[in-house]
């Protein structure tokens, strides 16, 4: 699928920008607005930008996007280990690792707790399921064509 | 070995050194008195890992590794020769290798267990790696079959062992089984947590009547059925009913219904073993109707009963597993002949493999100077404390068992000759000949055997056991008994015609009104009701939307009928800061409206990505602005997403579907159906927000915590911390919708 030039410029520049926004997204979420969930979706729609202007082989030799799905399943299993973890000593699930009133390890904005994580675990599934969808369907629409 | 030590040996070779280590380490534990581990890894929910290496556990775990290491070596020599035979590649041999390693270290955790949840979870991991053996060759239909059904009655059977569990837990609150025996007391809630155990224990050792899942898993490779189905997935049952012995003993009606279908397993077994004629299933038959004697005594009750069970699964464990083997090294020499009918005569080509399985045969048969010898002679003391009926069954269960035996022995190696035979390779021979050499050693040296069943029956019993065996050479009422059930297996041998002519009637009433029968129907029946609800449901769309909006409008109106309405519905002030929130719910309203309009498919997707950007500044008005962040993000990526699955769809096909009219009846069902629900939601929602919860208890909470979670979002307190949980379950949605898409796209690769 041949897209214009313009859409090709405009896909090629735009794509670091929303990557950027949407880590600062993640970044920022627990102080800010912005959670992981709108995060991985902003990340995917760059990278969907992206596809809809190059196509599907461009794209993935650009972009690490193999390694996505199962990236996707890796962070589901640790969202469980840091839900299930803290059954091992006696806590209730859920419990995360700096105890209110603890102090905070800070870097800018970010603050390096266990709820952080578990947002980062979104992101990666929110992220790794949409690109993996999307490249599903790619593929699919590459045989029918064939 | 005829190949050479190539990388398809390797797992090959690793699983034989992890049996032999395994046994070699369970035996210096025992030796060493035992060990046991005991950690709880989560208090809070009162789980508790904890396994020990008693009696029982050493019996069991000790012949699991034992008879494994046989079939280990056999297989190792058997599996590349059915690949090849099979047309599959060598490199498919791994996942059987890790199927048996796994069922292997399941087993040695079943016997070790001393917690009910972690005895259920170690037993339905032998079910499921069952299920994957016998449905080894995938491409049989016979095999996919069977390991269904092994699956669904033995997994059923686990759950009611689950609830038995949770009987006891909510009764005792506690999973932990030495707790438990000094805890439970006779009485209608411990029968009826021990028939539940006992019951999951019967299905799992194939006893009547879920006895049928046993023959038809015979299509399993030979390997298979000599370790899973004739020595360790089925003692994991009596094993069961042995770990939970303390329980059941309180419960006489328990105890009477071990004996009934005891016996009666006993009985079919041996009458239907008299008319098979495929090996195997003449094995499988003889297989539940051994394990029949083993429910038998237990269900006999006493310290003799329990003793002698323990001694009895380990002799017939290691004879079974060797016929099993002779019978896949006799189709492997005769190139493929598994019937009785076309063997015999293959005692002068393969004379080490004969008097192997001889020695086999002879222990299960009872014939002196062998370890059998010993298991029935305290069968058989067992039966005389318990009266004269029990003797006569004993006396007549071994009967039947010389004469199927015998039947089987030389349906293969004596007679005419009218087929060909190969010599054996030594990988294949082998373990046999290990096997059979260690039930003649048995025979005379049972000093081990018999002090492992007497730790087992005190593991059983929670007092002193004794199992000491010897020759007597008097008359002896076991002696009598044993003579006697020579004689009558000796007869139904030479009146063999007429027996197999009233065995082959009770075949028969087997088959047309038998267990497998009702499985048969009552799997049709599940189908065609779920092909029923699946007709009502789920014929179009439309039908399944309105199928939830109708009921859903249905209780809205008994809920405005119902509750007071007064002050129901109020119209609050319009106020200037509204007018922008006012205009995005008209613009949303307006474009609600329109999404009826369009016939052609990509107009209809633009209408509704507009619809959902105007409720996204609906929510942005209305001073949610996560939300609306979410909403807009999504909205993007579902059209993009729609676009593009639509631009898959053939131009020429959407054009039609656009063009074609709507039918009579749905021109006025859709838009009455949809007007009418929508004014009930409508209602709804004017009610619920003119009169606006006075206690905002919960967000206050959220609020007031979000300090001490560490966070100055509470939106994102909540999502990630107060209501993670909930997001848990979302995550889990989308990576599941993952795979689904994958599973259905990509054939279930990753990629």
């Amino acid at each position: 699928m041949v897209t214009s030039v313009v859409v090709q410029a405009v896909a090629r520049l735009l794509l670091a920008p929303i990557l950027m926004i949407a880590f600062a997204i993640l970044v920022k979420g627990y102080a800010e607005v912005g959670d992981g969930f709108s995060a991985g979706a902003i990340a995917a729609l760059g990278v969907l930008l992206h596809y809809v202007a190059f196509g599907r082989a461009t794209t993935e030799r650009l972009l690490p996007i193999r390694a996505l799905p199962a990236a996707c399943f890796a962070a589901l299993l640790l969202a469980l280990a840091l839900a299930t973890g803290p059954l091992v000593f006696g806590d209730p699930v859920l419990t995360y690792a700096p105890s209110p009133g603890a102090e905070v390890v800070q870097l800018g904005t970010l603050e390096v707790i266990g709820a952080v994580a578990f947002d980062v675990a979104v992101f990666v599934i929110v992220m790794g399921a949409a690109l993996g969808i999307i490249h599903a369907l790619a593929r699919q629409a590459e045989e029918i064509r064939e | 070995m005829p190949t050479t030590l190539n990388r398809h040996a390797v797992p090959a070779l690793a699983a034989i050194l992890l049996g032999a280590s395994g046994f070699a380490v369970l035996l210096a534990l025992w030796l060493a008195g035992g060990g046991e581990v005991d950690v709880p890894w989560a208090p809070s929910l009162d789980l508790r890992l904890h396994f020990r290496l008693d009696g029982l556990g050493a019996l069991y775990s000790l012949l699991a590794t034992g008879v494994g290491l046989a079939v280990f070596a056999y297989a190792a020599g058997y599996l590349p020769r059915h690949l090849a035979a099979h047309g599959r590649s060598p490199a498919q041999a791994r996942p059987f290798w890790g199927l048996l390693v796994l069922f292997m270290g399941s087993m040695v955790g079943l016997a070790t267990a001393q917690d009910l949840i972690l005895v259920f979870v170690f037993w339905d991991l032998t079910a499921i790696s069952s299920y994957f053996l016998i449905a080894y060759d995938r491409e049989e239909r016979d095999s996919r079959w069977a390991a269904l059904m092994a699956l669904i009655v033995t997994g059923v059977s686990a759950v009611l062992l689950l609830i038995g569990a949770l009987v006891l837990y909510a009764e005792h609150g506690t999973f932990s089984l030495p707790e438990l025996f000094d805890r439970v007391e006779a009485g209608g809630t411990l029968t009826l947590a021990a028939g539940l155990l006992a019951l999951a224990a019967l299905a799992k050792s194939a006893q009547v009547p879920m006895h049928f899942w046993l023959p038809r898993a015979m299509t399993a490779p030979t390997p298979v059925s000599a370790y899973l189905h004739s020595a360790a997935m089925v003692a994991a049952g009596v094993l069961l009913i042995g770990r939970t012995y303390p329980l059941i003993e309180r419960s006489d009606l328990v105890l009477d219904g071990l004996v009934v279908i005891g016996l009666s397993s006993v009985a079919l077994g041996g009458v239907l073993a008299l008319t098979r004629d495929d090996m195997k299933q003449l094995l499988a038959y003889s297989t539940l109707s051994q394990y029949g004697y083993v429910v038998f005594m237990y269900g006999l009750g006493g310290e003799k009963g329990a003793v002698a069970a323990g001694f009895y699964v380990v002799a017939h464990a290691i004879s079974k597993s060797a016929l099993f083997l002779t019978a896949g090294a006799v189709t492997e020499a005769t190139g493929g002949a598994k019937r009785l009918s076309e063997l015999g005569g293959l005692a002068r080509e393969l004379p080490l493999l004969a008097a192997a399985s001889a020695a086999a045969v002879a222990t299960i048969v009872a014939v002196p100077l062998t370890l059998g010898f010993f298991a029935d002679e305290l069968f058989f003391k067992a039966a005389l404390e318990h009266g004269p009926a029990a003797v006569a069954a004993a006396v007549g269960a071994a009967g039947l068992t010389v004469a199927y035996l015998l039947r089987f022995w030389a349906g293969i190696f004596l007679g005419p000759r009218p087929c060909e035979a190969r010599s054996l390779s030594a990988v294949l021979l082998g373990p046999v000949v290990v096997l059979g050499a260690v039930v003649l050693v048995g025979g005379v040296w049972a000093s081990p055997v018999s002090g492992l069943a007497a730790a087992a029956g005190e593991s059983s019993l929670r007092t002193g056991a004794d199992a000491s065996v010897a020759y007597h050479l008097d008359a002896r009422p076991e002696n009598l008994m044993a003579l006697a059930a020579f004689a009558i297996g000796g007869l139904l041998l030479a009146a063999q015609t007429r027996a197999e002519r009233w065995a082959g009637v009770v075949a028969q009433l087997g088959s047309r009104a038998g267990p497998e029968r009702l499985y048969g129907a009552g799997l049709r029946r599940l189908n065609a009701m779920s092909d029923r609800v699946h007709a009502l449901e789920v014929r179009d769309m439309r039908t399944r939307v309105s199928a939830v909006l109708v009921p859903a409008g249905a209780l809205v109106v008994l809920a405005l009928v119902a509750t007071p309405t007064s002050g129901a519905f109020t119209v609050g002030a319009f106020e200037a800061r509204d007018a922008g929130l006012m205009l995005m719910l008209v613009l949303a309203a307006v474009t609600a409206v329109a999404t009826t309009v369009p016939r052609r498919h990509l107009t209809l997707a633009l209408v509704l990505s507009t619809l959902g950007y105007a409720l996204a500044g609906v929510y942005a008005f209305f001073d949610a602005p996560d939300v609306a962040l979410v909403a807009v993000v999504v909205e993007t990526l579902l059209v993009l997403l729609v676009l593009g699955v639509l631009a898959l769809v053939p131009s020429a096909v959407l054009r039609r579907e656009a063009s074609l009219p709507t039918p009579a009846k749905r021109r006025w069902r859709d838009p009455l159906i949809g007007v009418v629900s929508g004014a009930l939601v409508a209602a709804l929602t004017w009610a619920t927000l003119s009169r606006p919860s006075p206690a905002r208890t919960v967000s206050a909470e959220h609020v007031r915590l979000a300090d001490q979670a560490h966070a100055k979002d509470v939106v994102t307190a909540i999502l990630a911390d107060f209501r993670g949980l909930d997001t848990l379950g979302e995550v889990t949605v989308v990576a599941v919708a993952l795979a689904g898409v994958l599973a259905l796209l990509r054939g279930g690769r990753m990629w």
